[in-house]
């Protein structure tokens, strides 16, 4: 247990199963936070990361295992006494307080005058650019607006650990995306520890500084969005993370290392540690296309025939047959008006940027 | 294309209208004049006429009104009427409340069977549940039987009964369900993201109590308070038998200026008064009660339940507070089974310690002619006040839900008045209406003014249904080529059977159970409840005993079916009173 003295956040070996459950909600759970980190926990539903989160929150207890602040073990702590502050997915505004109250409320729980804490709440909601609708009752508000509202209530005391519990969730796309920008600079401004809970992994590429994936109660694997993306350690990790082909090769042991064999195809260069079959992850980004005649220059490369396409907007995805197998492509769609069914192409990709899995 | 979808509101919650089938409403609107709006008009014109030699004499005048302005004594009776209604409210709340933040909020299992034992003294016969308290409070009573035996007191003391204490007692007893069932359904709504984003912001477990679970469960407990208020100010049977002189109430009075004293006018000054101070009062209790905001269901779900491990001392607390859960319990039941018990007890004293198990009280029932031709009547007049009050329910819950009236939120709420009006007013009041058609007393007359408020009760349940369905349900059946009466048939009706069957169920309990209304209305053909009602003011053989005990396993099985029927998948959403 080398705790770092500076992680604000620490989760020690965290075990927890439900009563009931037949496997864990949470499996030998550890990582750190560091102050002012953008920390995301990605996973899809039912992988343990709303538990995690109310663990460290506090509405949950741990079977086995710490959970520390700033060194101090608060696993025991009632939610209430801990510095931690949560957005809520369901944003959980008290529907008989208006916006201000709402806002004033934990500021009022600690005790502080009225005339301050209404000061304080309507800088917050201003932070927010929610400052003119202080007066209105939550239910007077769209999605979008309780959701800053949310926000501001959890950051009114300036928490140093603030939990997001799949904010965004219940937004359109376009909200979505100002939400996001607005996050961040929030956090750049604040300086507050964020741990971010969702299943999109655009929000927790896009905005975090790491991202913790989750599967089935377990850490898939922890890095910088960078790392996840370009160098997944698991098949799971490559599929839930990005978009990616699988592609099922088998490793034959030459002279010089094991090679590995698409489809009876050779790949050179394709790092692989041992012999057998494995997959292969490489993402659709990753793949081009060229035309039939054209030479590899060192890449791997499949000759194939374009089965369908869809248009994407900026990109085509190009579903093509190589053999017994498909690989999509995503190609920018500013050119790609000639792939058509049934034309014969050339898949290419570089050896680096596939990735590959035995098991 | 979400900007397109957001642009059309989903129309699933808004019903469609007919504006061409609006003679459908037609049957609304005369229900509400003939059975709403004339017979309290009636009321409020007869408390301005005047009697000569006992005959009503048609002379506009407020000598009645005046009579009460200069009447300390019965400006004294109303307040304390009121007073005691209002402290066996506010007494039945304080109990309530901590049972239902028990019921909905700590307990995690069985917490429908919970529920349901509540509210089942709720549809056991009233005049029961106060002969039970009369048995328990009496000088022979098993109180005093106890006292003595036990050497507390050395003679039986008459401090229990006839008393305005042994009123406010019994009216607290039956002030606990009603408050119950409001209060719990508020408290169960109350979504847990909520209580956590409070403990989030640092509030204890009291400030969140104080600031958040309060205020979103007091507007319940105003609506919990004025029903138990509403159920026992007009309440003349309990005063009657448990009150004696110091525990006579105003309900009391009216009812004999109906009766002995024979001064209709005068009598229906002083409902007029009571349904005036009942409305003042139940309009405050409202105001303090409310609160602004309103929940928008949308909150999130109650998480997975973990069960913390609890340090010994919050053990010890956790079963302390159980045990103190079963406390009221006992008080809602011991008076119920002490009757049953006494039902099978080989003496004519009721009393402990038993004499022996016997049957003879259940048998001298079945000689009694005049008791099994008062059941016949019964069953008759509960299942014409069921076909009457069901058919015109369902056709109304109908025309209201699906636009065919005017008014709709209007009707709805008017159509109800008579369950909110004392059951002692009410019965003048259809006095005064059948009176007017010349409708003699008897069976038609009980019929007419106990559909008077068992309709409403029916209306408000399928009504409830109707807005629960999914309302493409008819838009698809129309989709699908139907029209409009086969999509009531096939896909309409069968969707609300259960509610209809339900409502006609629990109308016939509390048709079969009224008195209030029906003593006013019944004359020389009684229900089985006057019959017995009448039978008590002779002094009570334990058959008494034997009938309620019939009379109350009957309700409970009616109950028992009627709550599979109307709550069927839908968890605890007991709020039908």
């Amino acid at each position: 247990m080398a705790k770092s003295s500076q992680a604000i956040l620490t989760v020690a070996g965290v075990d927890k199963t439900y009563d009931g459950a037949t496997r864990p909600a949470l499996d030998r759970i550890s990582f750190s936070v560091e102050p002012g980190e953008f920390f995301s926990i990605l996973g899809p539903s039912g992988s343990g990361k709303t538990t995690l989160l109310r663990m460290i929150a506090g509405f949950e207890q741990p079977d086995v295992g710490r959970i520390l602040m700033d060194g101090e073990d608060i696993t025991h702590v009632p939610p209430f006494r801990r510095d931690v502050r949560t957005v809520f997915q369901s944003y959980a505004l008290f529907p008989h307080m208006s916006v201000l109250e709402n806002v004033a409320y934990p500021l009022r729980m600690a005790g502080a005058r009225k005339a301050e804490r209404l000061a304080k709440a309507r800088e917050c909601l201003d932070l927010v650019s929610m400052g003119d609708f202080a007066a209105r009752l939550p239910h007077q508000l769209s999605g979008g607006q309780r959701q800053r509202v949310a926000l501001a209530r959890a950051i009114v005391c300036r928490p140093r650990i603030l939990l997001l519990d799949e904010p965004l969730g219940a937004l359109d796309l376009r909200l979505r995306q100002q939400m996001q920008h607005m996050l961040v600079s929030l956090q750049r401004e604040l300086g507050i520890a964020f741990v971010y809970v969702t299943h999109d992994q655009g929000e927790a590429l896009s905005m975090s500084d790491r991202v913790a994936v989750m599967s089935e109660g377990r850490i898939a694997q922890l890095g910088t969005p960078r790392e996840i993306y370009f160098d997944p350690s698991s098949e799971f990790v490559a599929q839930f993370v990005g978009r990616s082909n699988l592609l099922p090769i088998d490793c034959v042991s030459g002279e010089g290392g094991c090679t590995a064999v698409l489809d009876g195809q050779p790949l050179s260069g394709v790092a692989t540690p041992r012999p057998g079959p494995a997959r292969m992850a490489i993402r659709f980004e990753c793949v081009r296309l060229a035309a039939a005649d054209q030479p590899a220059n060192g890449a791997c490369s499949v000759a194939g025939t374009v089965e369908d396409v869809l248009f994407l907007g900026n990109a085509l995805e190009v579903n093509v047959r190589c053999g017994g197998l498909n690989i999509i492509a995503a190609v920018p769609s500013a050119g790609g008006e000639g792939y058509a069914p049934g034309r014969q192409v050339r898949v290419l990709f570089d050896a680096s940027n596939a990735t590959v899995f035995h098991g | 294309m979400a900007d397109i979808a957001s642009d059309i509101p989903m129309s699933a919650a808004r019903p469609l209208r007919f504006r061409s089938f609006s003679i459908l409403g037609w049957p609304v609107y005369a229900w509400f004049i003939a059975l709403v709006l004339v017979p309290n008009l009636l009321l409020i014109g007869a408390s301005f006429l005047r009697t000569s030699n006992g005959l009503i004499v048609f002379d506009p005048t407020v000598a009645s009104y005046v009579r009460l302005w200069k009447s300390s004594s019965f400006q004294f009776l109303l307040l304390k009427t009121l007073a005691t209604s209002f402290g066996a409210a506010a007494i039945g709340c304080l109990i309530a409340y901590p049972m239902a933040y028990y019921a909905a909020r700590v307990v995690q299992r069985n917490r429908s069977i919970l529920v349901l034992l509540v509210i089942i003294p709720l549809w056991i016969s009233l005049l029961m549940r106060v002969f039970a308290w009369r048995m328990i409070l009496g000088q022979n009573g098993i109180l005093n039987s106890f006292l003595v035996g036990s050497g507390v007191l050395d003679q039986p003391s008459e401090a229990f009964l006839y008393t305005g204490f042994s009123v406010l007692l019994t009216y607290t007893y039956i002030s606990i369900p009603f408050c119950f069932v409001a209060i719990f359904t508020a408290l169960e709504k109350i979504p847990h993201s909520l209580i956590e984003a409070s403990q989030d912001s640092g509030a204890s477990a009291w400030q969140t109590f104080r600031h958040v679970v309060w205020p979103l469960s007091r507007p319940s407990v105003a609506i919990g308070f004025s029903l138990a208020f509403l159920m026992t100010v007009g309440d003349y049977i309990t005063p009657s038998m448990v009150g004696g002189i110091d525990g006579t109430m105003i309900g009391m009075v009216i009812a004999s200026q109906f009766g002995i004293a024979n001064n209709w006018p005068y009598g229906s000054a002083i409902a007029v008064c009571l349904m005036l101070s009942v409305g003042v009062v139940l309009a405050l209790v409202m105001w303090a009660g409310q609160t602004k905001g309103v929940l928008m269901g949308d909150e999130g779900a109650r998480p997975a339940v973990s069960r913390a491990r609890l340090s010994p001392g919050r053990r010890v607390l956790r079963s302390l507070a159980a045990a103190a859960f079963t406390l009221p319990y006992l008080f809602l039941y011991a008076p119920l089974a002490i009757m049953v018990l006494m039902s099978f007890n080989d003496s004519s004293v009721q009393a402990f310690p038993l004499q022996g198990a016997t049957l003879r009280w259940y048998a001298e029932l079945a000689e009694n002619a005049s008791m099994l031709e008062a059941v016949r009547r019964s069953l008759v007049v509960g299942f014409t006040v069921v076909l009457v009050s069901t058919v015109a329910a369902t056709g109304f819950a109908f025309a209201i839900h699906y636009g065919r009236v005017r008014q709709a939120r209007f009707f709805e709420f008017a159509l109800a008045l008579p369950v909110a009006i004392p059951g002692v007013v009410l019965g003048i009041v259809m006095v005064l209406a059948t009176q007017l058609v010349q409708v003699p007393s008897g069976i038609f007359r009980t019929v007419i003014g106990q559909s008077s408020f068992v309709m409403p009760v029916i209306l408000m349940i399928i009504l409830a249904r109707l807005r629960r369905l999914d309302g493409a349900l008819l838009e698809a059946s129309m989709d699908a080529g139907a029209n409009h009466w086969q999509s009531f048939v096939h896909v309409l009706f069968p969707s609300i059977r259960g509610a209809i069957i339900g409502g006609a169920l629990l109308g016939f309990t509390l048709s079969a159970d009224d008195v209030m209304v029906t003593l006013f209305l019944s004359g020389t053909a009684p229900t089985l409840p006057i019959w017995v009602w009448n039978q008590m003011r002779f002094g009570f053989t334990p058959s008494v005993n034997a009938i309620f005990t019939l009379v109350g396993v009957g309700s409970l099985l009616a109950i028992l079916v009627c709550n599979r029927l109307v709550f069927r998948g839908t968890s605890g959403a007991a709020g039908s009173s």
